[in-house]
């Protein structure tokens, strides 16, 4: 029998699990996608928000199975990308780009906050995007949002895991469709 | 140069004895303890030897497994996806135990209305439902599957009572089944054949709804033989889903009956070829026999298609005979294009076949036997010469599972026939796993219901050598990659898991349905577990001699962990009890530091150490015969004076030794050591394994030096190296090469290498180019 290759988005998953069952209620969304664990495809994402003090700045990571965004981006713009191929195609960030600025929108005390989105990388099955919120003066802000909407439009049991690390604290967040957004009290 | 060294090291050991001597004793007196260390043998893990299972590893003189022989004849009614079939099993009982009863598998009684395999894991409601999920889950009847037992009879025809216990049938004999007799009763049972794709069965069929056809690939569809061994008794540990099976070998006749416009193919020979075969079909079939370079098709795509259009009321018996196996599988299907080509294996030919729906082209044509028969060349080189005559890879949507000659595999290209790598690669890795397996667990036959590691584990190593070796044979398949992108066996792949969080991890010695992810517990791990033996700790030479012995030890037998453990060390010389230990009965991880380096300088002054040894004994610098001292750079004893300078510039005591003891060519050939340091390397992680390390000099020259594991036997948290070098020494990296799974690489270079985040380092990429 093979199974498939369980990697980092599993294992964040288990973390975040044991985190969740330790500190809250918000256990049954999770429950569910471990019935079969291993063998079954999971619906998920996984994106780290932490702020970097010398560069002054909101720097993010989304981990997004590839074949998954492939589906939803020629789902939704009509584009045929063939990422991580030979044939992938020119217009592959700007499509992967104008996707990620309409599904992940970060706030600061309230005011939507534009970020630069510095490019993509594969990692087996995965896709990484590297995006970056300039000029954050943390010591200031009180309050950052997030509402993570990746391939919700979709797949209903899309799950999109957020954690934020900044000031050594770290806060994570399970996100679905009916359930979008997350904040943080600084 | 090396007279100078010993006597310099020797000189510098005496300081460290002494340093060591100045320690005081004044704790508290502490209680004693076991044995801990990491070293020690696994005589409390390992069973204990015996007349069954010898301690160098091999099958012990007074060795036995039983025998089941099955005689079958099945029919699948295609419309209502029913098989309906009735056996023969002659069971010989070579054991030195006299049997009361036997024990039987009902695989299928896992998809039993009754079974409690969806029962024991925990389940709670989702915040949301795709409506296809909540019909699935919560509106629909469950599948009535399971085998319907219609009857059990002795040889005589009188029936026989049984017992059934979830997924496992005891038969109660009327006499006891004495040590080396048999015994034959016949079976007679039907089951719904469940659709796999919904909920990844191991077997079963799926529907293409745009042609109104099935696709069947049909395995554990007969009552099979427990094992009876001398490990376990009767291994009748439930099947709950995950774990998989344990099967004596026996011989097979098994007559099948299906729709007379099927193609099928199964385990064993097909003795009656000339019935069941066109005329078209022979003569191709004589074709693929001489091909060695390329597939010839027995039923083309076109034929497939139209045979799809049928629906033939007729009915065919394919008939199969297979000797020395310990299952049968079989698929099925009118949509099938089979292709077929010989490998010369040896001195014998094995054909290498393909059943596929045109759903699975143009990638199956193109890779799927292809990668079959590289797989056999791989495996058999590394283990033993393939034993039987063909080896069939079916595409079947989702599935990757092996039976005894032919396997399922995925991989499945677009409706317009295009594919990524991604589906690719994923195709050509899961072939090469999945008739991989026909050598562990189908010849090499592990009990994989208690020890899914031992056959997925083996396999997987084995499988990314074999990937690896596609790659080198089809470099024009992997473009642009310049070696086979294997998912698995590379050290760094296993790192993730090996770092995480230890309460969702445990041991590779675990069983299957315990553990919490399958997938880096029985296959990655002890993939990567072996490939590090392999590469680093024992050296290829040494590995493939013992892989190589225990392959040839146990196929066709059923070994246990500590058989595969101790020929590994039996057939090597290499104590690896520590390994075993570390990697495989624990959940310990790799991480080794470089801590920190200090300079020393030689002189002839005592040092303040030194001094203070000397006052507290009472002695006097001429108490003792002239010394050379390492002085700390750090240290008060230290004077800018000792820079830069040969030890026999800064002491006296030691140039008249070299006068006095070497000639004067010898002298004048000794290139005397500059620089003097002490390196500390430290280990947070739990498992030992050699320090690998290279250092780097001024002159931009390299050493690698790689210390044995065994030091860290005394000290499990610290190691300390002293080096002299003509060069400055300028840098240390530990596992230069992430040939060990170190888990954390920040620790692992002097001076401390800036360690950006994933994200600066990708910043700083994109800013390069």
């Amino acid at each position: 029998m093979i199974l498939p290759t369980a990697g980092i988005l599993q294992n964040q998953i288990m973390k975040l699990l044991k985190t969740l069952v330790l500190r809250t209620s918000i256990l049954l969304i999770i429950v569910s996608l471990f019935a079969f664990t291993a063998m079954h495809k999971f619906y998920v994402s996984v994106t780290n928000v932490q702020y970097s003090e010398k560069e002054n700045s909101l720097q993010i990571t989304s981990r997004i199975f590839i074949d998954d965004l492939e589906n939803v981006l020629e789902e939704r713009y009509g584009v045929q990308l063939d990422l991580a191929t030979e044939m992938e195609s020119e217009e592959a960030n700007h499509y992967v780009e104008k996707y990620m600025r309409s599904k992940l929108v970060l706030s600061t005390d309230g005011k939507d906050r534009a970020f630069v989105f510095l490019g993509k990388k594969y990692d087996n099955d995965l896709i990484i995007c590297y995006l970056e919120i300039e000029d954050i003066n943390l010591p200031k802000l009180k309050i950052i949002e997030i509402e993570n909407d990746i391939l919700t439009d979709m797949f209903e049991e899309q799950q999109n895991i957020v954690h934020f690390r900044m000031n050594g604290k770290k806060k994570s967040f399970v996100m679905v469709k009916e359930n979008n957004k997350g904040m943080l009290n600084l | 140069m090396k007279k100078l060294n010993c006597s310099l090291t020797f000189l510098l050991c005496l300081t460290v004895t002494l340093s060591f001597a100045q320690q005081e004793i004044n704790k508290e007196r502490e209680s004693g303890h076991s044995n801990q260390s990491k070293f020690k043998q696994l005589y409390e893990e390992f069973a204990t030897p015996n007349t069954y299972r010898s301690a160098s590893g091999t099958p012990g003189p007074d060795y036995y497994q039983q025998q089941a022989d099955y005689k079958i004849d099945i029919e699948l009614d295609d419309k209502n996806a029913k098989i309906y079939g009735e056996e023969t099993i002659t069971y010989i009982n070579n054991s030195p135990d006299d049997l009361e009863y036997l024990w039987l598998q009902l695989d299928q009684n896992v998809r039993a209305k009754d079974s409690k395999s969806p029962l024991r894991d925990e389940k709670e409601f989702s915040i949301a439902y795709s409506s296809e999920k909540f019909v699935k889950n919560l509106m629909q009847k469950p599948f009535e599957g399971g085998f319907n037992i219609e009857f059990i009879k002795d040889a005589n025809g009188r029936s026989l009572p049984y017992t059934i216990n979830q997924t496992m049938m005891r038969i109660d004999l009327p006499q006891l089944l004495k040590s080396g007799g048999q015994v034959s009763f016949s079976l007679k049972w039907w089951y719904n054949i469940p659709d796999h794709t919904i909920d990844r069965a191991r077997s079963g069929y799926e529907y293409f709804s745009k042609d109104g056809n099935r696709s069947f690939v049909i395995a554990q569809f007969f009552p099979r033989m427990a094992v009876y061994s001398d490990v376990e008794g009767w291994q009748n540990y439930q099947f709950w889903g995950r774990g998989e099976f344990a099967l004596p070998f026996g011989d097979y006749e098994v007559n099948i009956t299906v729709p007379a416009d099927h193609i099928l193919d199964a385990t064993g020979e097909l003795t009656n070829r000339k019935e069941v075969f066109s005329r078209e079909m022979m003569l191709r079939y004589e074709q693929a026999k001489k091909s060695y370079d390329k597939p010839v098709l027995i039923v083309t795509q076109q034929e497939a298609e139209q045979a799809e259009k049928g629906f033939s009321e007729d009915k065919k018996t394919w008939k199969f005979k297979a000797e020395n196996v310990r299952d049968f599988g079989f698929a099925s299907s009118r949509k099938f294009i089979w292709d077929m080509q010989a490998v010369k294996i040896g001195n014998k030919d094995v054909m290498a076949v393909s059943l596929y729906p045109k759903e699975g082209n143009p990638l199956w044509e193109e890779q799927s036997t292809k990668a079959v028969a590289s797989t056999l060349k791989s495996y058999s080189a590394h283990t033993f010469d393939y034993p039987y005559h063909k080896a069939i890879s079916v595409h079947a949507k989702n599935q990757g599972m092996e039976y005894p000659m032919i396997c399922w595999n995925y991989g499945r290209p677009n409706e317009d026939g295009s594919y990524s790598d991604r589906v690719k690669f994923g195709m050509i890795s899961v072939i090469i796993h999945e008739v991989g397996h026909n050598f562990f667990p189908m010849i090499v036959n592990s009990d994989e219901r208690q020890w899914g590691w031992m056959d997925e584990g083996l396999n997987t190593f084995m499988q990314y050598m074999a990937e690896q070796e596609f790659g080198e044979e089809f470099p024009e398949d992997i473009t642009p990659n310049k070696a086979y992108p294997s998912r698995r066996g590379a050290p760094s792949k296993i790192v993730p898991y090996m770092r995480g969080d230890q309460s969702t991890i445990s041991a590779i010695m675990s069983n299957p349905e315990n553990v919490y992810q399958l997938g880096p517990n029985a296959y990655g791990k002890p993939a990567t577990a072996l490939n590090i033996l392999r590469e680093t700790i024992m050296g290829k030479e040494l590995f493939d001699h013992a892989f190589k012995i225990y392959s040839h030890r146990w196929k066709f037998k059923h070994p246990t962990p500590e058989d595969f453990f101790r020929t590994m060390e039996d057939a090597s010389a290499v104590d690896l009890d520590w390994y075993w230990r570390s990697w495989f009965y624990t959940t310990d991880y790799v991480d080794i530091g470089v801590k920190g380096v200090k300079k020393y300088y030689v002189s002839d002054k005592p040092t303040k150490k030194m001094k203070d040894y000397m006052t507290s004994r009472g002695l006097t610098e001429a108490s003792f015969p002239p010394m050379v001292y390492l002085v700390d750079e750090e240290s008060e004893d230290f004077e800018e004076g000792l820079r830069d300078k040969s030890p026999s510039e800064t002491s006296q005591d030691l140039k008249e030794y070299m006068m006095d003891n070497m000639t004067a060519e010898e002298r004048s050939q000794v290139e005397e050591p500059k620089y003097f340091y002490e390196v500390v390397f430290n280990k947070p992680g739990g498992i030992p394994m050699p320090i690998i390390v290279e250092y780097t000099y001024a002159d931009g020259s390299k050493e690698n030096v790689t210390y044995p594991p065994q030091i860290w036997r005394k000290n499990d948290q610290e190691f300390k190296r002293v080096i002299s070098s003509e060069k400055e020494l300028v840098g240390i990296v530990v596992d230069p090469k992430a040939e060990t799974a170190d888990i954390d690489a920040s620790n692992n270079s002097w001076p401390k290498k800036e360690q950006n985040s994933e994200f600066e380092q990708f910043k700083q990429n994109i800013k390069g180019k």
